[in-house]
């Protein structure tokens, strides 16, 4: 079974290899045949591990010792057990599809190959991630996902908006990295150890002592894991490292941009929900993990309802669903997280393939103000983008209800120092989910076409290999959330791959609601239930008035907005975070570092130092050459002075 | 001082004063006689220290024959001697110096913590010891790595001398037969493809060959 | 004393090559010119592998001596002498066709390199003053020889005039030092002047002063054998004066042979007398490494630079012995093997790029090398950048063996000042890359342009396929030894442990 585990990623790292350096020579047809073909078997393998594991047959071990520094030994291993063979599956499913869905995109590009190599590491690198079974190969495998991602971004480099939204990504990332290092830092300075067992056994049986710190006792696993989570927050763009994920859509769209939203942002959340045993012995870094996360989703929310660019109004929403996740994994309802994870892993790649779609039929326009009235010429990518957009909204029976719901109960069971205000915040966001969802269906497919003449005789129904993927996410977006809910509910879902301290253990009291139901009844009691709650009317209440404003009365938006005074230039500014980034860190830095290159670097190090130094050596070097004369008697008489100088030296000391 | 002493210190002090003339004297030939008189005063050295075979073998190889034939050498060279010399006196002084300090550094060392008195004196033999035979059997027992190690430098001494100086200019005329048994048609015959400059003048060369 | 007392068979390389050695010598003297030197040089090759191999059979084979504690075979002494003959018989290899051109290509030449490598064997094993210093007039006699053979050459001449006169001059003071070591302990072999030393350290009774006056004698007859700063000086005139297929020979098995005998004398012998050794040794490997590191710099014909390189790594090397403790005489066999290994390779880059009367040793000639000869460019590269110790070659972890062995010995400030002037190494390591890599060729390429000046065909200039296979297997080792460098530095150890005091 171990080679088994080693070959899925060795199969997406060994296409790459391929793709990335014998590109030219295999050419495109051959990069996308190796690709697909490797990603195809990994997707294969990974569910042959998800039934194995199912089976109960669970894996922790090192494969390969790397070094061994200083007694701890870095090593390479795999942790298989429910929680990662899920998100095994999830990585090459979504990945499976992107790569098909890039035949048909980027047909054409001179960096054809180039993208496949990417996203083949990319894949590689995301399961790395899942499968690792120590801090260390998990550390590397996210900064490896981390420069796949900035190469992807910038993938059109001539682009000057690509580079800066790849820069900016790297930057923030490497923010929240830091943060991530110190932590793991912290792990192995507290437990020796990077392994997961030990560290997680560590954390269990010790009373791990409070750490001293300038603003008072810490404790040490509160520490650790705010720092873990700076890491998750700059990964899966938490406020306020949020910034990059909207710039990365300058990526390929939608392809990078799926890349980014249904798979990498994930890498936080899934990170949190293995570092459970940690998160559940420090009540203040779940309250902080909660608020962020709620905070997350009703800001971001806010602000994609203000978007008219197709890509980043789903951007925003992937921000907002990803503050659902993270709020979940506040309320301790980790299973809970990765669920809504699963089912907006597929209904988000659904929509960006969507719009991805629409932006290839409208020939690469991406303004929703200048679409329309695609509903006739775009049949099946209306339906499927109809198809995600009441999984976003929540509404039953697509996945997204369930998923969503279950995060709304289980931080309205919680009980820790924020909840109340995360509950509010998430309910809100329900409506504005809904709303927003709802807004850029009606403005892209319903109504009359805003596009001009030329571009609309030439609009048409994308090709098969854009449309087949989109059907493919289309079914999993509306099954997955009844099919997974029951054993999500019971905790079968991931059994002990997640730990969950009793009195934190919301799910298990939201569960007693549905005591006694099994298989359709349960389904039918949840959806029954929640018909009678606040979120369901909500998300209902949101798509009728998306509906009023952008089909019935569309004059309502610009005069709402005219009305609410500084809120809309505040929403279409992102709160400012990015003028703020800007004015107090970057520009400062770049002014600074200017300053220190030319008067340090060129002048003090360079000038002084390094061709100082040089110099001085070249002319010692000059000198001392003289005393090579080539005469034999000097050489003599050199080794006689030699002789003479150690013969005092060593008979009078 | 019994006469053994005296002798010592005699034959060194000649030693001494003949190494000396060995290295300062102009002319070569003298130069030589003198080293000639430092060999006999070491084989009398030798001699005091019950070492008769040395000192015989000594002044039979060196004085008998190397010597001579260095001195037919210097003689048949005429090395002008004073130009090698040149600039003797000015590196004089520094060399001089430096010599004297050394010297005196190791003399005062030795001279401080080693005196003959901490060693006993080697056990002294019958009249009827066999110097020759004595050294023979230690060379042939429990010296022979190291003699036939020395047997083996003097072997490459030989070599190196001779192929150092008998070597043969490699740009000879002279035939080689094996290279020439070799030779084949193509080396010495080679055929010009021409165009025939017209149709008579053809025909007379066919004309001449025939 | 009967003939089997002398356990001979233990010294059955030595006798072999030095027999060898006597055969082919006769075998020369039949046939033409060119054949019997291409005989004589085939059949010295074979005689070197079998030597090699005679060594290499029993070579975890306990301790054991000969010739009444003369001579002794432990397996620090079989695994220098491996690399010797293996090493000599490779630079054989390169200068091949570099003697061809320059009609040296004689039977003589490879009997008198034979007979070095049996000196250099003898070195190896010796346990007794007086085989110690026989071997090594054996070995420098022939090099004496070897570097004088390009006779035609004025510089070679004069740089084996210079090279004798000075080594006779080493040579008496390591004599001097000697018969003082022998006047106190009364005795030639090693292992008896240690146990005398030991036991006078214990009753404190011996003459301290007198003994160090030994002790600094030979260790300048070691430094200059090693070629040590301030006993240097010959070392850039041979290198440079020597053709280049000797300087290849002079590079290699004799380093390790000084090794052998710095080993056998510092450590086997005065092994009581640390303190005297230690700062003196450290004195000089300080000096060589300073002043080969910066002088390399002014220089401007490769072979001169490589001189003075060489200057720099045997201090470096001199390091470890300076250390004083396990890890560092292990450190230091370490390091002089890689040494070695890298410095045979640099000089058959040379051999390989010379051609007749083009000696391509200017580093102006390296000018666009890349471009001419990308392998042999590669090469050197990959030489360059292990002799400046950069990683991932085992150069870097050659230095990094010495340099760990001084901290753990408490030398901390010399293993700083050393990581500085390898610093400063650098400097002219990196130049040869920029040379080759980045500059642009000379005009007309100066090999092609001498090889029409001058009328050999075709086939007498190309390089042999097989030296140039020989020559990457050498150099590509820098890399490719990397995943087991910790097996290596293991046998270095395991060799030090069992070396017999």
């Amino acid at each position: 079974m171990t080679n088994l585990y080693l070959a899925i990623p060795l199969l997406c790292l060994s296409t790459a290899l391929l793709t990335g350096l014998f590109g030219k020579r295999i050419g495109p047809r051959g990069a996308h045949c190796i690709n697909i073909a490797g990603v195809a078997i990994a997707l294969l393998l990974s569910l042959l591990v998800y039934a194995d594991v199912r089976g109960g047959h669970s894996f922790n071990g090192a494969i390969y010792t790397w070094a061994v520094s200083g007694g701890v030994p870095l090593r390479i291993g795999f942790m298989i057990d429910q929680l990662s063979a899920m998100m095994m599956v999830v990585v090459t499913f979504v990945s499976l599809m992107v790569h098909i869905y890039t035949i048909g995109y980027l047909a054409n590009d001179p960096g054809y190959q180039r993208f496949f190599c990417y996203i083949a590491m990319f894949t590689f690198a995301m399961l790395m991630l899942v499968m690792a079974n120590n801090f260390l190969q998990l550390f590397f495998a996210w900064e490896l996902v981390g420069l796949v991602s900035y190469l992807l971004i910038g993938f059109w480099y001539e682009r000057e908006s690509a580079i800066f939204a790849n820069l900016k990504a790297f930057l923030m990332n490497r923010v929240g990295d830091f943060g991530f290092l110190l932590g793991i830092a912290a792990i192995l300075y507290l437990f020796g150890s990077l392994d997961y067992a030990v560290v997680f056994a560590g954390a269990a049986i010790s009373d791990v002592q409070n750490a001293v710190t300038g603003f008072g006792e810490w404790q040490w696993t509160t520490i650790i894991c705010l720092l873990l989570f700076v890491g998750a927050m700059g990964k899966s763009a938490q406020i306020p490292l949020h910034g990059w994920l909207p710039d990365s859509m300058e990526g390929p769209t939608p392809i990078s941009a799926l890349i980014h939203a249904a798979t990498m942002v994930t890498a936080g959340i899934f990170m949190v929900a293995r570092m459970s045993p940690l998160f559940e012995l420090s009540e203040t870094a779940l309250s902080v993990v909660l608020i962020v996360g709620a905070s997350t989703a009703i800001l971001m929310a806010l602000v994609g309802l203000v978007q008219y660019d197709i890509k980043r109004v789903v951007a925003y929403s992937t921000l907002s669903q990803l503050g659902y996740m993270t709020a979940a994994l506040g309320a301790s309802a980790y299973q809970v997280a990765i669920f809504h994870l699963g089912t907006h892993a597929f209904f988000k790649a659904l929509l960006f393939l969507a719009a991805g779609s629409v932006i290839i039929s409208m020939h690469h326009e991406q303004d929703m103000r200048k679409m329309g009235g695609l509903r006739a010429i775009m049949p099946i990518t209306y339906l499927t983008a109809a198809v995600g957009s009441f999984a976003l909204a929540g509404i039953p029976p697509f996945s997204g209800f369930f998923s969503k719901d279950a995060v709304i109960e289980a931080v309205r069971h919680s009980r820790l120092w924020g909840a109340g205000y995360a509950y509010a915040m998430l309910l809100l966001g329900v409506f504005v989910t809904a709303f927003y969802s709802f807004r850029l269906l009606f403005m892209t497919f319903h109504g009359s076409s805003r596009a001009p003449e030329a571009t609309r005789r030439r609009m048409h129904e994308s090709p098969g290999v854009v449309v087949w993927p989109m059907v493919a996410l289309a079914v999993p977006s509306l099954v997955v959330g009844v099919l997974f809910f029951e054993p999500m509910l019971n905790g079968s879902l991931f059994g002990d791959a997640i730990h969950i301290a009793p009195r934190h253990d919301v799910v298990a009291q939201w569960a007693v609601a549905y005591q006694g139901q099994s298989g359709v009844w349960l389904i039918l009691a949840m959806v029954w239930h929640s018909l009678l709650s606040a979120p369901f009317w909500l998300a209902v209440a949101g798509i009728v008035f998306a509906w009023y404003c952008y089909c019935k009365n569309t004059a309502l938006p610009s005069k709402l907005a005219a009305a609410s005074g500084p809120i809309y230039p505040l929403l279409q500014n992102q709160y400012g975070f990015d003028w703020f980034y800007q004015n107090v860190f970057a520009n400062p830095s770049v002014r600074l570092a200017g300053l220190l290159s030319a008067r340090i670097d060129v002048g003090l190090v360079d000038g002084v130092l390094v061709n100082g130094v040089a110099r001085l050596v070249g002319r010692c070097s000059a000198v001392v050459r003289t005393m090579q004369t080539g005469l034999t008697y000097h050489y003599a008489f050199a080794m006689i002075i030699g002789l003479f100088g150690l013969v005092t030296w060593i008979a009078w000391l | 001082m019994t006469f053994l002493q005296f002798a010592f210190y005699f034959f060194a002090s000649v030693l001494v004063f003949a190494a000396a003339m060995v290295v300062t004297i102009r002319n070569p030939v003298k130069s030589a006689l003198f080293l000639v008189l430092a060999f006999f005063s070491a084989a009398c050295v030798w001699i005091t220290l019950q070492a008769e075979f040395l000192a015989i073998v000594l002044v039979l190889v060196y004085v008998g024959a190397v010597m001579v034939l260095f001195l037919f050498v210097v003689m048949m060279l005429d090395i002008n001697i004073a130009e090698l010399r040149a600039g003797f006196t000015r590196y004089l002084p520094v060399g001089g110096v430096v010599a004297v300090l050394l010297v005196v550094e190791i003399v005062f060392v030795l001279a401080r913590t080693f005196s003959p008195q901490q060693f006993a004196n080697p056990p002294s033999h019958a009249a009827d010891y066999s110097n020759t035979r004595e050294l023979g059997e230690l060379l042939y027992t429990t010296y022979v790595y190291p003699f036939e190690i020395a047997a083996f430098i003097l072997l490459v001494a030989i070599i190196a001398a001779i192929a150092l100086t008998m070597r043969a200019r490699a740009p000879r005329k002279r035939i080689d037969p094996v290279r020439q048994v070799q030779t084949r048609r193509e080396d010495r015959l080679r055929i010009v493809k021409m165009k025939s400059a017209s149709r008579t003048a053809h025909r007379d060369q066919q004309d001449d060959a025939s | 004393m009967n003939f089997a007392s002398l356990n001979a068979a233990a010294a059955r390389a030595e006798i072999f090559l030095a027999v060898a050695a006597c055969a082919i010598l006769l075998l020369g003297v039949y046939g033409d010119q060119a054949r019997r030197a291409a005989r004589c040089y085939g059949l010295s090759l074979v005689a070197l592998v079998i030597a090699a191999l005679l060594n290499g059979l029993d070579f975890s084979a306990a301790n054991g001596s000969a010739f009444n504690h003369m001579f002794i075979a432990d397996p620090m002494a079989k695994l220098l002498k491996i690399a010797i003959c293996v090493l000599s018989a490779a630079a054989f290899v390169y200068g091949r066709q570099y003697n061809r051109h320059r009609g040296i290509f004689e039977s003589e030449y490879y009997v008198l390199g034979l007979f070095a490598v049996t000196g250099m064997l003898v070195m190896a094993s010796a346990n007794h003053l007086l085989t110690l210093y026989l071997g090594l007039e054996l070995m420098s006699l022939c090099l004496y020889a070897m570097i004088a053979y390009y006779r035609d050459d004025r510089l070679a001449t004069e740089a084996a005039m210079k090279y004798f006169v000075l080594g006779a001059l080493a040579s008496s003071m390591l004599l001097y030092g000697m018969s003082l070591l022998y006047g106190f302990t009364g005795s030639l072999q090693l292992s008896v002047i240690s146990s005398v030393l030991t036991a006078d350290a214990a009753t404190a009774a011996q003459p301290q002063a007198a003994i160090a006056l030994a002790v600094v004698f030979i260790v300048v007859a070691l430094a200059f054998k090693l070629g040590v700063a301030p006993f240097h000086m010959w070392v850039p005139d041979v290198y440079h004066g020597a053709p280049t297929s000797t300087t290849a020979f002079l590079s290699a098995a004799p380093k390790i042979a000084a090794f052998a005998i710095t080993m056998r004398l510092i450590v086997g012998g005065l092994n009581a007398l640390p303190d005297i050794w230690q700062q003196m040794l450290i004195l000089l490997a300080l000096l060589s490494v300073a002043i080969g590191n910066i002088i390399a710099i002014a220089q401007r014909n490769l072979k001169r630079m490589l001189a003075y390189s060489t200057v720099a790594h045997m201090g470096f090397f001199l390091f470890g012995i300076a250390s004083g403790n396990a890890p560092g005489y292990s450190a230091a066999l370490f390091y002089v093997l890689i040494y070695a290994l890298m410095g045979l390779g640099a000089f058959g880059v040379i051999l390989m790029l010379a051609r007749p009367e083009y000696e391509a040793d200017q580093l102006a000639d390296l000018k666009g090398l890349s471009k001419r000869n990308p392998w042999l460019a590669f090469l050197l590269l990959l030489l360059m950048l292990s002799m400046a110790g950069l990683p991932p070659t085992v150069g870097f972890f050659a230095k990094l063996a010495v340099i760990h062995a001084l901290v753990q010995s408490g030398l901390l400030w010399v293993a700083v000042l050393a990581v500085l002037l390898a610093v400063i190494g650098a400097f002219y390591y990196l130049r040869v890359i920029k040379l080759v890599y980045f500059d642009q060729p000379p005009s007309a390429d100066p090999a092609t342009a001498a090889q029409t000046t001058t009328t050999i065909t075709e086939g007498d200039i190309a390089v042999s396929p097989a030296a140039i296979l020989l020559l990457s297997c050498n150099v590509l080792a820098i890399i490719a030894l990397l995943p087991w460098i910790h097996y290596l530095i293991a046998i270095c150890n395991e060799v030090i442990r069992r070396f017999a005091v």
